[in-house]
């Protein structure tokens, strides 16, 4: 029988419909776990939490979804090593449970996706993450190619990195910086950063490598009607899009 | 320079929202009231004046605007304030952001007493202040 992914709905999670139906594009066997059904989360073998605005953002971005009951579970999971992939709003809670970069305690976060700069508004723009460490360094990135570019859109307010520089200095030195911003040839520069993200970053992996959050939609950037490179012939994914990311996510539940 | 505190006088969600969170993280709260803290150059009735003339920040249907006698959290209150200078929004046209100075949760227990600066503190350490960004202020 294949893994079981859950795609957990907090109150205001608004991509889940989407991240389930790439899961499942991608062969995952994947079901929504509304926020009512906490108890039933724990019989999951990996999450993936979406994007949105989890409890409206209240106090901060993920702040109050990083102690919903739901995360309880997909913490203690995290620690038993169970794969878990942010997305977004996903990203920005995993960050306040101090699942990423994990570099201090549960809930006592040492980095945030925070506002937007230097214009701290709403972005939504087309980008490309490119990988930045070794695929193997995270479970869920292991099926790329090394320097892997994926395609995907920024489209949040709040996904600037940022940390004391000590805490900036122990992510690139412990390897957790997994995604930066680049240019479709990967090309690597400020203008490919489309939020003033301190180190061009647009995704965390944690120590052990199965808990990967990163700030762009992939799954907005992976059916050939919503890609934007297309290159493939009438296949219903594009191999070039971001589905490449959930495709090595899925993969990594097979092996 | 002059403070303000503007919060809501109809029912706040996020503050309701906190109180609960806070309460499940063992912190004994009743209830949390949050506003915003501005400064201003002007003093008296005249900033009363011009915060209510500023519909950016004040809407008379729904928020409360009340002068702070000083530039520090009331009693059982804790200022939370971001760790970066504020960015210029180069979308305006001063080039100065539109943000408050902090955001004013207080925290009040049974019989309407504010809570200890050591509840306070777990509050904050808990829920309110990611250090990364933030600071606490009590």
């Amino acid at each position: 029988m294949s893994a079981r992914i859950a795609v957990p709905v907090f109150p205001g999670t608004n991509s889940e419909d989407e991240t389930l139906r790439l899961l499942r594009d991608c062969g995952g066997n994947a079901e929504l776990v509304h926020w009512s059904q906490a108890d039933s989360l724990a019989q999951y073998d990996a999450y993936v939490l979406s994007g949105g605005f989890a409890y409206e953002d209240r106090i901060r971005a993920g702040a109050i979804a990083a102690h919903d009951r739901m995360m309880d579970t997909v913490i203690e999971a995290a620690g038993n090593g169970k794969l878990v992939f942010g997305i977004c709003n996903g990203a920005q809670i995993l960050l306040e449970a101090g699942l990423v970069p994990g570099t201090g305690s549960i809930r006592r976060p040492t980095a945030a996706f925070t506002r937007n700069a230097p214009a701290p508004h709403f972005v939504c723009r087309h980008v490309y993450l490119k990988l930045a460490i070794e695929p193997a360094r995270c479970a869920i990135t292991a099926a790329l190619p090394e320097d892997a570019i994926v395609p995907a859109w920024a489209a949040h307010a709040e996904g600037r990195l940022a940390a004391a520089p000590e805490h900036l200095r122990e992510i690139v030195a412990g390897g957790h910086l997994a995604f930066i911003y680049a240019h479709s040839t990967g090309a690597v520069d400020q203008a490919a950063v489309p939020n003033g993200s301190a180190l061009g970053c647009a995704g965390l992996v944690n120590r052990e490598g199965n808990v990967l959050a990163i700030m762009p939609h992939p799954e907005r950037d992976a059916w050939n009607f919503n890609h934007l490179d297309r290159r493939e012939g009438d296949d219903v994914l594009a191999t070039s899009g971001g589905s490449a990311l959930f495709r090595s996510f899925v993969q990594a539940l097979a092996s | 320079m002059t403070g303000v505190a503007i919060g809501l006088k109809i029912p706040d969600n996020t503050a309701f929202t906190a109180a609960v969170a806070l309460r499940r993280l063992g912190i004994a709260v009743e209830r949390v009231e949050r506003s915003e803290i501005w400064f201003f150059e002007d003093q008296g009735s005249a900033l009363i004046e011009r915060v209510k003339a500023d519909e950016t920040i004040f809407n008379p249907n729904k928020h409360r605007v009340t002068l702070l006698d000083e530039a520090v959290p009331r009693s059982g209150e804790v200022w939370i304030e971001p760790l970066e200078a504020r960015l210029p929004d180069p979308s305006t046209s001063s080039g100065e952001g539109r943000r408050p100075a902090a955001t004013a949760w207080r925290l009040f227990g049974p019989n309407e007493a504010t809570l200890d600066r050591e509840s306070l503190a777990a509050a904050a350490e808990r829920l309110l202040c990611n250090p990364a960004i933030e600071r606490a202020v009590y």
